[in-house]
């Protein structure tokens, strides 16, 4: 284990809305360590560091396609519907989303009611 | 199980390649769950270069989640199709949204899969539209993955920002800033010891080192901080203690033990390699962690640019934050949630039983006293704290037979002697409606935590060893606990939720109580300490400037231990030992011993003794009731004590690992051994090794290079199977929960026992693959099976060796013993009387062997009691450790010849004018029939010790030098020749076996006092050269009579006979020279030692030869005494 070398983070991400911070070793459309994989928006990733298998990687988040805000995937602060839009813009914009994510959306908002209202 | 199935799915493989267009000719029997189409899609998408694996973890919770879909899917296309509405495009940037809904468009990433790679891979022969089925389970696999570990992420950042101490990151930072010294105070759970150091690696400090006062704790934080700073698997975070390490030239922080740190303070004192030393714990206030803060706060002046956070629970702040001229203190609020006080005094009822042993009905009613408060389903476990383990299985009989008629209770032992299995159940749960009673020692009141706790019972009382300086004994005392422990206890019922904490004592106890624990410092043997100060170059030990001092009996007493035991010189300086001694990490008669054994070639055997002799014992209590344990044990017993006998097992079970490894488990159970000693010894045996290879004293192991290329392509595999099954079990996280059974028999049973290792089998045993992986076997193997075969010298030799080792620490059986039972021997040390032998002792089985009524001696003169019996057979017995618990016990024992060993170790040996009548140490009188042979040992133990001091500190100075000049290994010119060593052992061995009937008795203490005719009375002197070699005699100052050497005093000793029976002559005939005169004995043996005409053979030849004729000439002429 101490042999190996470890990827350099290049930063530290830090999510815009929730201040989640990571340090990521790679941005971009492809994860380096594995030719297997090619994600569909520039993602900040890290080495998925729950593994042990260097080419797990983790996306910590990337930028709002509509406001260019860095956002986490946390599904409370964005979500990826064929783009990454932050929960905000996906509210100001919601009717431009499918009924589905509409309804996820308005699913989520009443759940994270509940869940900030709990000290 | 992952491997089995793989294997299967191999098996197929060959044959799915012909199989499969069968299954393209009828695509309506497919059949997701068959395991040839599995390992025909797995063959395409899960190969070596691809993000699963063939055959992986991985790859299994892959097919568990594709099934867990495809019910999924199944559920939803057949509830509803419903029309998605239209959206609207408002903005540009989302104009290009797709408007008819898909799950699929919700996934950031995507597989390069068969159909992109080309059509010429393996899978071309799969249907498509299944492909695309395939492909679009994993590319929601791998979405759920990403799911599921940015949870984890977001959670454990949660977590962290919940805890008390993150409101005062910031605030700890900008204090160190300006501050060398900050404390940080704060009670257990407000997260100081994981957050403290992540703060500083965020902060961009990288050279952070964390000391913990137990090892356990370094390996747990270690790993903690590691997986929350996101690098578990990276080498940002290690540890180090005593036989592990995890750190390399990437480890920014690093958790250690205090031991450890001050071990490189000794290498380089100005800890060049840190710029932030945090120093958790420091309230529980260790021996080490007191004497670091000693180093640290003469350091801190010479290193400005070090900082140092020590870190304690809100005890006594004022006393660190004073000690290092009132440094800052940042206080941090604990996570407590409230505790409800319930005072439950004893009542006198018990005082009518009148027994020493404790009462557990008062524990049985706050059991019933939660049953009937507590709804059973309101859960929470109990937690007791009681003072030892007499006290713990009292109340577990009585609790038992409790939980037994509720069926609400699993009660669980807790203690440092149960095995390590029986220690993890703790951490089981208990099944529903059903509480976990867990009695413990204070090894829960920090050492370990345990979750769920909702009660607790405090007895108030607690059993710690306190040392005794006069009698050099270490004691077990039952104390009542201090506040601070109180409330310590106490708060292990808040950790989860509101608690209860029961006191079993009146509130006006509590105020009686100390405030503080007493620390380390004042209730133990300083000798290790004191010979580390002397090391590290501290200046004097008495006036060190620790935060509170030690009493300074305690220090005057360890320095003269450390004299006794040649460590110090009479100036108080280190002896060459005794600076060896400070680098081995180990009590100073095991170092001691392992010194002396390297230099007979003994030091294989004398590395396990000396391992052995540094764990706990490795037999289970248990055991000792059960026949079973005992008879297997029976043929590992050693009759010469009880290194011997764990010398032996140690032995046995390094046979056992390299002929049948995986029944090394069951092969210790039978035995009522615990495993997990043995790994300890093996570990430590493999550090004294490097140790005494280090200094020298052990030329550096021949690495064995496997003959051909074959074996080492062969052991190669070996270890890369070892090292692939230790990172899969560090993986699989090691152990999990399991749920406990109600009739939990906390005695850990052997049925128990088979249980759980049956339970255990199929798995791999971890610390066996450890095992082979820190040890070279063939190397361990050989030296086990070398030691079968150490013939009846070399075991004298060690038992030499180890005796010499372990004096001053010896004891006499009493006179009376072959007259009493087996378990009423009694045996005496020269500062305690009436000590006994410890139960687990070979001895107490078998104390016939220590006695002089031998059948040879029967026919002797001696009495029928054996009082002062003339016998050649007396015997001492070597003891490693003087125990009090309820007794005094003798702790691990090896016979050894009385006469002889005195002789050679005593530090003060006295003589009457004939020397028929020796006292050693002043404690010991041993009363020679014969004269001639007492003087004529005396005079052989003279040059014995001379000639093997010398060759010792030869040697011991060799090494120093070679270290000094740090100049490679000569093997050419070894201080000691190998012919010098096998004379002196030969010529030892000669004196041991030396047949010499005596008495031997403990002096009373009114003789002791009365034992010399002080230096007024002018007694004889043995004017007769040569009688002791070539020493010079002078008046000795206050015994009287005449010092020999510095050890030997002749004709000191105060006697009843007649003075002048020591210049009675009778005719003697030299048989030499022929010469016939009256001669005194001592006369006679001087003459014969110096007979110019006596052949030159027998020990003393070597000597005589090369001696200068000093003075000599008068000796060769008839001698006339002048009285």
């Amino acid at each position: 284990m101490a042999s190996e070398a470890e990827p350099h983070p290049l930063g530290m991400f830090k999510c815009q809305l929730c201040a989640l911070t990571a340090p990521y070793s790679y941005v971009g459309q492809k994860p380096p360590d594995t030719q297997a994989v090619v994600l569909l928006e520039e993602s900040y990733i890290m080495k998925d560091p729950f593994s042990s298998d260097k080419a797990r990687f983790l996306i910590l988040g990337s930028r709002c396609s509509v406001c260019s805000r860095l956002v986490c995937v946390d599904p409370e602060c964005s979500l990826f519907y064929s783009k990454r839009v932050c929960l905000p813009c996906v509210q100001k914009n919601i009717s431009a989303f499918p009924q589905e994510i509409q309804q996820d959306v308005e699913k989520r908002k009443g759940a994270s009611k509940k869940h900030s209202n709990r000290p | 199980m992952p491997p089995p199935r793989t294997r299967e799915g191999r098996d197929h493989r060959d044959r799915d390649h012909h199989r499969a267009p069968r299954k393209e000719e009828a695509p309506e029997k497919w059949d997701w769950n068959c395991p040839e189409t599995r390992c025909l899609l797995e063959d395409v998408f899960f190969r070596d270069e691809d993000y699963i694996r063939r055959g992986s973890e991985e790859c299994q919770k892959f097919w568990a989640f594709f099934e867990r879909l495809q019910k999924y899917q199944h559920l939803k296309t057949s509830q509803k199709e419903k029309d998605p509405g239209q959206p609207k495009h408002g903005i540009a940037a989302l104009a290009d949204l797709p408007c008819t809904y898909d799950p699929r468009y919700r996934i950031n990433l995507s597989i390069l899969g068969p159909d992109t790679r080309g059509r010429h891979g393996p899978g071309k022969g799969l249907p498509p539209e299944r492909v695309s089925e395939f492909r679009r389970a994993l590319l929601h696999y791998l979405d759920f993955q990403q799911k599921q570990a940015f949870g984890r992420l977001a959670k454990l950042q949660r977590e962290r920002a919940a805890l008390p101490i993150a409101q005062y990151g910031n605030r700890i930072l900008q204090t160190l800033k300006e501050h060398q010294v900050v404390v940080v105070a704060g009670d257990t759970g407000c997260g100081k010891s994981t957050q403290v150091p992540q703060y500083l690696l965020a902060a961009g400090f990288s050279h952070v080192a964390c000391t913990q006062p137990r090892r356990i704790a370094c390996i747990s934080l270690a790993k903690r901080v590691g997986f929350e700073s996101l690098s578990q698997y990276g080498s940002q975070v290690g540890y180090q203690i005593r036989f592990e390490s995890t750190r390399s030239a990437a480890t920014k922080i690093v958790f250690l033990t205090v031991g450890l740190l001050l071990r490189q303070i000794q290498c380089e004192p100005r800890l060049p390699q840190y710029q932030v030393l945090i120093v958790d714990e420091v309230h529980e206030r260790h021996l080490h962690n007191d004497f670091l803060l000693g180093v640290l706060q003469r350091l801190l002046p010479q290193r400005p640019d070090l900082k140092v956070i020590l870190m304690s629970a809100t005890i006594n702040i004022s006393l660190f934050s004073s000690y290092f001229s009132h440094a800052p203190v940042v206080q941090v609020p604990g996570r407590l949630f409230p505790i409800t006080v319930v005072y439950q005094p004893q009542e006198a009822e018990q005082s009518a039983s009148k027994s020493e042993k404790l009462d557990p009905r008062p524990f049985l009613r706050v059991l019933e006293a939660i049953d009937n408060k507590y709804p059973p389903e309101e859960r929470g476990d109990l937690l007791v704290f009681l003072s030892g383990m007499a006290e713990i299985s009292t109340v577990l009989d009585a609790a038992q037979a409790y939980a037994t008629l509720t069926q609400r209770w699993v009660v669980l032992p807790l203690h440092s002697a149960l095995s390590v299995a029986d220690q993890d159940k703790v951490f089981d749960v208990a099944p529903a409606g059903v509480r976990k009673c867990i009695l413990s020692t204070n090894i829960a009141e920090t050492s370990v935590t345990i979750d769920g706790i909702r009660f607790v019972v405090d007895s108030g009382k607690v059993k710690e060893m306190s040392y005794d300086p006069q009698a050099k004994l270490q004691r077990l005392q039952e104390f009542w606990i201090s506040q601070a422990s109180a409330e310590q206890r106490k708060g292990r019922a808040g950790r989860t939720g509101p608690g209860v904490c029961y006191r079993l004592y009146a509130e006006s106890d509590y105020d009686a109580f100390a405030p503080y624990p007493v620390p380390e410092i004042r209730r133990v043997a300083l000798d290790a300490l004191v010979l580390q100060m002397k090391s590290m170059s501290v200046g004097d030990p008495r006036t060190f400037p620790f935060i509170e001092p030690p009493p300074a009996a305690s220090v005057e007493t360890a320095i003269l231990y450390l004299q006794d035991q040649g460590a110090l010189d009479s100036s108080e300086a280190l002896t060459p030992i005794g600076s060896l001694l400070a680098q081995l990490p180990v009590d100073v008669v095991i170092g001691k011993m392992m010194i002396l054994g390297s230099m007979f070639s003994l030091a294989e055997p004398v590395l396990t003794i000396a391992a052995a002799l540094s764990v706990q014992s490795p037999f289970t209590r248990s055991a000792q009731s059960n026949l079973d344990c005992a008879t297997a044990r029976r043929p590992l017993e050693s009759d010469q004590g009880d290194p011997f006998t764990l010398f032996n097992v140690f032995n046995a079970w390094v046979q056992v690992k390299s002929e049948r490894s995986g029944n090394s488990r069951k092969w210790c159970r039978r035995r009522g051994v615990e495993e997990h000693r043995l790994y300890e010894m093996a570990n430590l045996r493999r550090q004294f090794k490097e140790l005494l290879e280090d200094h020298g004293l052990l030329r550096g192991a021949q690495v064995v290079a496997p003959r051909d290329s074959y074996s080492r392509l062969q052991q190669r595999r070996e270890r890369q199977t070892l090292h692939q099954l230790k990172r899969q079990h560090e993986e699989g996280g090691g152990r999990r929960r399991k749920v406990l059974r109600l009739q939990e028999d906390g005695c850990s049973s052997d049925e128990d026992h088979e249980g759980s290792a049956s339970q255990r089998a199929d798995s791999v045993d971890i610390q066996d693959v450890k095992f082979k992986l820190r040890h070279n076997l063939e190397q361990l193997q050989a030296a086990a099976s070398s030691a079968q075969d150490l013939t009846r010298d070399q075991l004298a030799l060690l038992k030499l060796v180890l005796g010499r080792g372990l004096y001053p620490q010896l004891a006499v059986p009493d006179a009376f013993n072959s007259g009493r039972k087996d378990s009423d021997q009694i045996f005496h040390t020269q500062a305690k009387q009436g000590t006994v032998l410890h139960p687990t002792c070979v001895f107490a089985n078998s104390p016939e062997v220590l006695h002089t009524q031998g059948p040879e001696a029967s026919g002797r003169e001696g009495s029928q009691d054996g009082k002062d019996q003339m016998s050649c057979k007396h015997q001492l017995l070597a003891f490693v450790s003087l125990l009090e618990t309820n007794k005094p016990y003798l702790v691990n024992c090896v016979r050894i010849p009385a006469l002889q060993s005195l002789l050679l170790f005593s530090r003060s040996i006295d003589t009457n004018g004939d020397c028929s009548r020796l006292v050693a140490d002043g404690w010991l009188e041993l009363q020679l029939a014969d004269s001639e042979s007492a003087v004529r040992l005396l005079a052989t133990s003279l040059r014995l010790r001379a000639h093997w001091e010398s060759a010792l500190d030869r040697q011991l100075a060799q090494q120093a030098q070679r270290r000094k000049l740090e100049q490679e290994e000569d093997p050419e010119s070894p201080a000691v020749s190998p012919q010098e060593v096998a004379a002196l052992s030969r010529e030892l061995l000669q004196f041991m076996a030396a047949k010499v009937p005596y008495r031997l008795r403990r002096l009373t203490g009114l003789e002791a006092q009365n034992l010399y005719v002080g230096p007024q009375t002018i007694t004889t002197a043995p004017s007769l050269p040569g009688l002791f070699g070539n020493s010079i005699l002078s008046p000795h100052p206050t015994k009287g009579g005449y010092a020999v050497s510095d050890y030997l005093t002749y004709n000191c000793l105060t006697s009843d006979t007649d003075l002048y029976s020591d210049c009675l002559r009778s005719f003697w005939t030299c048989p030499h020279c022929g010469l016939h005169m009256p001669f005194t004995p001592l006369e006679r043996i001087a003459h014969e030692n110096t007979c110019p005409e006596a052949p030159s053979d027998g020990p003393g030849s070597e000597e005589a030869a090369p001696v200068p004729t000093q003075k000599t000439s008068a000796l060769q002429r008839p001698y006339h005494c002048q009285p």
